[in-house]
Formats: structure tokens, C-alpha cells, sequence
């Protein structure tokens, strides 16, 4: 595998945690979690793709969304955490913590052996 | 930014372009859903680029951050039709997400000849079996000098063949039609599985 293929392959594994946990900040639109996700990761290659995501959640039952029309000069599609998503959201975020501290763990060990055998 | 006619032009050719890519593999209200989505998209970020000097380079730049028509529609039919197809297995779903596979990876060009292949076979076997009452002389296992050389119907019969079978062929081509029909469905269920796996993971 390339390395440009294990990043593909990351980000987009990271990808529904990164949107689940934007839209657990409050009710947002398709751009407002674009540019959240924008500012905090580099997550975010090609902005048209992120909106089928949010689509597959929201078929998915994770998040629900809603069109308000008045408070823009168009209408925006504005998309919530449901009581679904919020329960997976907490079952990701503590995958990902422990999953995250075993790849660390592997870090470290791997680095003192390096500084070990120089 | 206030969009001129050809910005207006620009970003109506976009959205038809999308809704035509679209159209090619999801329902109407979805398709209608997607355009109006992504329009507010543009709407939203030429407003944000108030004050740029050129509106041709603006508008530009923010078509191309949210990418090419065909790539966004790509993206909706795949995490449409293949999450479909998976969730309920259902034939008319299965046929489409392998199709559109079929045309965006080799992978998936292969698995939709297996699957033409499999649903072939499984229709020549259940038409033999609904030939057979109707035709009992033209459908059966066909002999040439004695050596059995196919199974199916043959209009008009040639003389050098010999049809040999009685109505139990009737069942028999009924079970392995829907066997191949059912085996092909479920491989290609668990084929759409594993590509949606690779694609998540």
C-alpha cells in the first residue's frame, strides 16, 4: 500500500467521527461544518464530498436534518445530533481513545528501542 | 458578492451538470435534495467572497474547492446505492450499485460480468423450467450419437439431436435456477459489503 493510500484510507476512516463530533457542538449547516472541520483538521480534501456523508448519517438515523428558509438570502440544510448519534458518537469517541493509546504505546516502545540499539 | 449573469450562467451549469450525473442513479426527491444542498453551498461561499475583485476567479476557486460535478455525483451514488444494496439486498438495488462500480473501478467491472453471468444462468434455468409444460418436446437434455452435448430448448428441433427428459427436469432446472439466482445475489451482496468495509475502513 502507498503511503498516499493509507492517508486516503485514514482520513476517510476518520472522517464520520470528525462530522459526528463537529455536529455534537450544536445544530450546523453543510458549510458552518465544512469550515469547523476546516479549521481544526485537514480532513476536508474536496467540500462536495462531505455532503454525502451527511447524507448516509442522517439515512443512517445519526443525525437529522432540516431545511429553514428566511435566515439566509437561500435556504440552508441544517443538520443535529439525534439520540442515536449521540450514543454511537460516545461508543467512537471510546474506540478512539483506546485506540489511540495502543498506537501511542507502540510509539513509545518503538522509540526506546530505536534510542536502545543506537 | 453579487453574481453577474455569466456567474449566474457558471453556476446554473454546474448544478445541471450535477442533477444530470445524479440522475443516472438516484430517485428524483433525492437528486432534488442534493442539488438544492449543494447550491446553497455556492450560494453561501460567493456571499462570503463579498469583495473579491474578480467574481470569474472567485467563483471559480469555490466550484473547484467543492470539485468537479462528476466527482460529487460519484460521491452521492456511492454512499447512496452501495449502503442501499447492502441494508436490504433487495435485486433492483443490488443491479445498480454493481453497475455503478462497474464503470468506476476495475474491480467492480469484474464483480457486475459475474453477476450478469450468474443472474444469465439462473434465468435459462427457470425458462427451461417454464418451457418445459409448454414445449415438452423441444425442451430437455440434448444428445448427439448418443453423447449428451446441452441442456435447454431447441426451435426447431434439428434432426441429428436427440431430446431425452420428462417433466422431472422441471424441478430440477427450478432448483438450480434459484440456487445460481440466490448464490448470485448473496456474492454479490457480500461483495458490495466488502467494498463498502474497504471504503469506511
Amino acid at each position: 500500500m502507498s503511503h498516499e493510500t493509507w492517508q486516503e484510507q485514514l482520513r476517510r476512516g476518520t472522517l464520520d467521527l470528525a462530522i459526528l463530533l463537529t455536529v455534537s457542538t450544536g445544530r450546523l449547516y453543510g458549510l458552518a461544518i465544512i469550515q469547523h472541520l476546516e479549521a481544526f483538521t485537514d480532513l476536508v480534501i474536496t467540500e462536495g464530498t462531505i455532503y454525502p456523508i451527511l447524507g448516509r448519517l442522517t439515512r443512517e438515523g445519526l443525525l437529522e436534518a432540516e431545511w429553514v428558509e428566511g435566515e439566509a438570502p437561500h435556504p440552508r440544510k441544517y443538520y443535529r445530533l439525534t439520540r442515536t448519534g449521540a450514543k454511537r458518537l460516545a461508543d467512537m469517541k471510546g474506540e478512539w481513545r483506546a485506540f489511540a493509546e495502543k498506537i501511542d504505546r507502540l510509539l513509545v516502545a518503538s522509540e526506546r528501542a530505536a534510542r536502545a540499539s543506537h | 458578492m453579487h453574481l453577474t449573469e455569466t456567474g449566474e450562467s457558471r453556476v446554473n451549469g454546474y448544478l445541471f451538470v450535477l442533477e444530470r450525473s445524479l440522475k443516472t442513479f438516484l430517485p428524483p426527491d433525492v437528486v432534488r435534495d442534493a442539488v438544492r444542498e449543494i447550491e446553497s453551498h455556492v450560494r453561501e461561499r460567493v456571499i462570503e467572497a463579498d469583495g473579491a475583485p474578480n467574481e470569474r476567479d472567485a467563483l471559480e476557486r469555490i466550484l473547484s474547492e467543492l470539485g468537479p460535478p462528476l466527482r460529487v455525483a460519484q460521491a452521492y451514488s456511492a454512499e447512496r446505492t452501495i449502503d442501499e444494496a447492502v441494508a436490504t439486498g433487495r435485486f433492483v438495488s443490488i443491479v445498480r450499485a454493481v453497475s455503478h462500480l462497474a464503470v468506476s473501478t476495475i474491480g467492480g467491472f469484474f464483480a457486475a460480468l459475474g453477476l450478469l453471468i450468474g443472474y444469465l444462468t439462473a434465468f435459462c434455468f427457470i425458462a427451461l423450467a417454464a418451457l418445459k409444460p409448454i414445449f415438452p418436446n423441444n425442451v430437455g437434455i440434448q444428445f448427439a450419437h448418443g453423447v449428451p452435448v446441452g441442456l435447454g430448448a431447441h426451435f426447431p428441433m434439428s434432426p441429428d439431436i436427440d431430446l431425452r427428459g420428462g417433466y422431472w427436469i422441471i424441478p430440477i432446472a427450478l432448483f438450480f435456477g434459484l440456487a445460481i439466482f440466490v448464490g448470485t445475489q448473496r456474492g454479490a451482496r457480500r461483495y458490495l459489503s466488502w467494498w463498502r468495509g474497504r471504503r469506511l475502513s
